[in-house]
């Protein structure tokens, strides 16, 4: 019965504190995950561009269809990865259905089943795939840190599936962002080395997840 | 089932207005709900039932310290299951961890063990049948095996039918229970 008695004194402690639950609310934690992936965005854009530089035809490569579905595969990738992350840092919001990648799932596989352009999947160089998966990685880990960090102010009740997922929208993110420099068009090439990368960067999500967003 | 949920959603609004008695019948009530869910699932995870007020108290703190990330405009019971079943897992796996690390015997203590002298090695027995009498049938069993004839947790646990968590709890019991008893018979 002694445990019993220890459990009302503490539930008598609890409702003491009533009213004083100060944290971030559901709409506000959504509205600073979104502003931080826009802001994990522009840090991998600035990365991108103090790395690697611009592609020096990136003036007129932006207005060609390789560039633009590299950009929009990875924009909506990050788009499922950020409705997605919403959800696993609130609890009872609904099930974290992968199903929300296949949108950009569908756009990379339509750009390399259309593409006729017959560049390499190799990339145009033999250190093509090293540099690309390996920037992609460097420039996705500042917007990693910051999107766990706004995650752990909700309360993620699978914190390495939530991880994961933090780690997959800042692969899209970077990955993005490396759009600006990377010269390799072939729609095979982008859509193999960079989903390698994302996967790359969910994996260590996971195991930063499990670690950061327990509580 | 509805009438519950509103109850409840209506609490926790209450709570953010700082209503602290309908917070503290709040709790109770789901303290109560909780001990009957959570008793009931500790045996799966090779916990005795003892366990269950860790595990309610670890899910009241996790509810209270989180309280802020329920939407209220929303269900509450999916985010109370949410929490409830992270907390279950997370607070039944640091408990068998801790189980498994107190029934662990160091090499030193196995020295020990095997440098201890042998004479008298009948009446030894004799005594081990006498302090083992006042365990329960199961406590005997698994003393028998792993701490006399030196069986391994999995072996005990397969010949036994249960799991190696719970072996390693009734292991963990009886020695307690056997040091227990040597104190009393030291001060007589």
């Amino acid at each position: 019965m002694a445990a019993a008695t220890q459990t009302d004194d503490l539930i008598a402690r609890l409702a003491r504190e009533a009213g004083s639950g100060g944290g971030i609310g559901p709409r506000a934690l959504t509205a600073i995950l979104v502003v931080a992936a826009l802001g994990g965005l522009g840090l991998a854009m600035a990365l991108v561009l103090a790395l690697d530089g611009p592609r020096a035809d990136l003036a007129a490569a932006v207005y060609r269809a390789p560039f633009a579905y590299k950009v929009a595969g990875m924009l909506t990738l990050s788009l499922g990865g950020l409705f997605l992350a919403a959800r696993a840092a609130l609890p009872g919001s609904g099930r974290l259905n992968l199903a929300a990648f296949l949108p950009a799932v569908l756009v990379l596989a339509f750009r390399a089943a259309t593409d006729r352009s017959g560049l390499s999947v190799m990339g145009n160089s033999d250190i093509s795939v090293h540099e690309c998966v390996l920037t992609i990685l460097g420039v996705s880990l500042p917007p990693l840190a910051v999107l766990l960090g706004v995650m752990r102010l909700g309360a993620p009740t699978r914190p390495a599936l939530a991880g994961a997922i933090a780690g997959a929208l800042s692969g899209g993110l970077g990955a993005a962002a490396y759009a600006l420099a990377c010269k390799n068009d072939a729609g095979l090439f982008v859509a193999i080395w960079y989903p390698l990368a994302i996967l790359v960067m969910a994996t260590l999500g996971a195991a930063a997840g499990r670690r950061l967003l327990a509580w | 089932m509805t009438l519950r949920e509103d109850q409840w959603a209506e609490a926790m609004r209450a709570e953010r207005r700082g209503d602290a008695v309908a917070y503290d019948r709040l709790l109770k009530e789901i303290a109560v709900v909780l001990h009957r869910l959570i008793r009931s699932r500790l045996a799966k995870f090779g916990l005795s039932m003892a366990e269950t007020e860790d595990v309610v108290q670890e899910v009241l703190i996790g509810l209270h310290s989180k309280r802020h990330t329920w939407d209220d405009t929303k269900p509450f019971m999916p985010w109370l299951y949410a929490i409830t079943h992270y907390k279950f897992i997370d607070t039944a796996r640091r408990l068998r961890r801790d189980a498994a690390r107190r029934v662990n015997i160091t090499m030193e203590e196995m020295a020990e063990i095997f440098e201890a002298p042998t004479e008298d090695r009948d009446w030894a027995l004799l005594d081990i049948d006498r302090h083992l009498a006042d365990l329960s049938q199961g406590q005997r069993q698994v003393v028998r095996a792993l701490g006399i004839d030196g069986a391994t947790v999995r072996a005990t646990a397969e010949r036994l039918h249960t799991s190696e968590g719970s072996v390693r709890v009734l292991y963990h019991r009886a020695l307690r229970r056997l040091a227990a008893k040597a104190r009393r018979d030291e001060t007589p």
